[in-house]
């Protein structure tokens, strides 16, 4: 398991005051940060541009040093022992960087595992596997500059593996690609982590993917994490009111007089109104038990009865905002 | 001994060589050392009418110009060529987006500069044969030429240009820039280091800055072991002085290195 308790990073940065004069400007990029990632599992790592999500991750790839706190792999501290981490954990980033484009595809896992000392015949193996995995058999052996974008992103995916990790990090893996590859590359991604039980890091800014792969997210705000929690229980943060949504049948004009009536009762708050066919009822608390009782009590019709979704993007824009 | 990054990273860079610049590169690097050669053959024929001051014969210890132009010329495009490629290969990694993920894995640094440093000097050393033909049309001779000497000086020469390439790859990389650093260093080695003139003739506080560049030595001890005849022991003052002043480089250069890779890796961040 990979814990991270109080990480801070401060930048020193330099703004020029005329031609031989520069300021000194600290910018606090992670601020206290606690977080753990546990094999077998996909944790999310959420938050507006700035948040302080890639800092995060270059630190934990031992890319960068913090200026606070610690980083321990399965109890090593991976400040002070970097060369130990480096060979269990690895990175993958979004936007066609990380390979060399000159080389193959086969090429570029030869090399990064030649970096790593990995044995030959065992690398040889290794990435033959990784080719299929990622379905890159055919064109392994084509220069990575004839790939297309989806290709260069999945032999980055296999780049990332080809330590056999125990931790990847994943800053934003499907950054500009089409919705059929991102889908692709996102089954990919739960399957190394199901299957190879290996605890993966991913940053991204669709959602849906977040909701879909994570087991667990966390979100950052100008460095601090303001909100953890599965993506569901995070996604209700975002909800200002609840709405509720009821395609009743025959008397549903005196079914509205009713809930109107039932709902005010339970929350003087809430409102409710009819959208052709459909009642709307917004309130700040939930009235699904109370709308349920008044069709049962009028005998009512029930054709669709449903809650709205909350979205993890509202809630992210909500706390941010907040914070 | 495990020497996996070193063997990884000198075939990597053939290959990329091999497909990314077949031709170019090396009509560059020819034109350079012709361009040299020639400039001296018409100055020497030209203006020097073919005699040359004694005072230098006294300090090249031959009064043959052309050879002593021609072999200065082939050491300084040596030493550009592997000085620019090693120095540059971390600032190239940077340049490709490749430069955090060789930096993630627990590499070898040394492995990794001497993989580019060998690869660079066989391309090179191809790059030299063919100068050196073109050399013996413009009156290149090597009249006293000791192997023994010539591939001992060799070798220490290439460890004195890769411990200078150690020093520029820091300065490259702290300033991300290629250009400036690398142009003004070789242009300092072309006026100082005795490429075309004995060092000799420069006022003496530039041939103590000239004395502390690595390449003059070198240089000196190529010419004298091939156009002299010089053996190791004659030159063993020169010998040790250029191993002891390269070793400090190359100490200086991992030393800094180390510090500027974390500087680097903030900047791209920061």
């Amino acid at each position: 398991m990979i814990k991270v308790e109080n990480l801070s990073k401060t930048y020193e940065t330099k703004i020029k005051k005329g031609l031989f004069k520069s300021e000194k400007k600290y910018v606090e990029a992670v601020r206290k940060l606690d977080m753990e990632i546990e094999r077998g599992k996909i944790i999310g790592l959420l938050g507006i541009n700035g948040a302080g999500k890639t800092t995060t991750i270059k630190m934990l790839s031992t890319l960068l040093q913090p200026t606070g706190g610690s980083i321990t792999v399965d109890g090593i501290d991976a400040v002070k022992n970097p060369i130990q981490i480096k060979k269990r954990i690895n990175m993958v980033a979004g936007g066609e960087r990380m390979i060399y484009w000159r080389l193959t595809g086969r090429e570029n896992l030869w090399y990064y595992g030649q970096l790593y000392g990995i044995e030959d015949d065992v690398l040889n193996k290794r990435i033959d596997n990784l080719l299929k995995l990622v379905g890159m058999e055919e064109k392994g052996n084509v220069p990575v500059e004839n790939y297309s974008k989806g290709m260069k992103q999945r032999l980055q995916i296999a780049r990332g593996l080809i330590n056999d990790p125990d931790f990847i990090f994943m800053d934003e893996p499907t950054l500009g690609l089409d919705s059929v590859i991102a889908k692709e590359l996102r089954a990919y991604v739960k399957k190394i982590a199901v299957e190879g039980n290996k605890g993966i890091l991913l940053t991204s800014h669709y959602m849906a993917e977040i909701e879909e792969l994570c087991d667990y997210v966390y979100i950052l705000n100008k460095g601090e994490v303001i909100a953890v929690g599965t993506p569901k229980e995070l996604a209700q943060l975002g909800l200002k009111k609840k709405k509720l949504f009821l395609e009743a049948g025959m008397d549903s004009e005196d079914i509205g007089e009713k809930l109107n009536e039932a709902c005010r009762l339970a929350d003087s708050s809430s409102v409710v109104h009819k959208e052709e066919e459909t009642f709307v009822i917004t309130s700040s608390v939930d009235l699904r038990a109370v709308v349920s009782k008044v069709c049962v009590d009028n005998r009512a019709v029930i054709n669709k009865f449903y809650e709205e979704e909350p979205k993890l993007e509202d809630a992210i824009i909500k706390l941010s905002k907040g914070a | 001994m495990n020497l996996k990054t070193l063997n990884a990273t000198f075939k990597r860079n053939f290959i990329i060589q091999l497909r990314a610049y077949p031709k170019d590169f090396f009509f560059g690097s020819l034109l350079t050392g012709l361009h040299t050669v020639i400039s001296a053959f018409f100055m020497y024929y030209l203006f020097f009418k073919g005699n040359m001051k004694g005072s230098f014969t006294e300090y090249a210890g031959t009064g043959d110009y052309m050879s002593y132009v021609i072999v200065g010329s082939a050491v300084y495009l040596f030493v550009r060529r592997t000085c620019l490629n090693v120095s540059r290969s971390l600032i190239t990694e940077l340049r490709t987006g490749t430069l955090e993920s060789i930096m993630i894995a627990p590499f070898n640094r040394l492995q990794y500069f001497t993989g580019n440093m060998l690869q660079q000097t066989i391309t090179t050393s191809g790059e030299i044969v063919v100068t050196l033909i073109i050399g013996f049309l413009f009156g290149l001779r090597f009249s006293n030429f000791n192997f023994g000497a010539f591939i001992i000086t060799f070798i220490l020469s290439l460890f004195s240009f890769f411990s200078i390439s150690m020093v520029l790859a820091c300065i490259m990389l702290y300033s991300r820039d290629t250009y400036i650093s690398q142009n003004t260093l070789f242009s300092a080695m072309f006026l100082l280091c005795g490429i075309t003139f004995p060092y000799q003739y420069l006022p003496k506080a530039l041939q103590i800055i000239s004395k502390l560049i690595p390449v003059t030595d070198s240089v000196t001890l190529i010419r004298n072991s091939t156009l002299l005849g010089l053996g190791v022991r004659e030159q063993l003052g020169s010998i040790l002085y250029l191993l002891g002043l390269s070793l400090v480089y190359c100490l200086v250069g991992f030393k800094l290195m180390k510090r500027i890779e974390i500087i680097a890796l903030e900047k791209i961040h920061g």
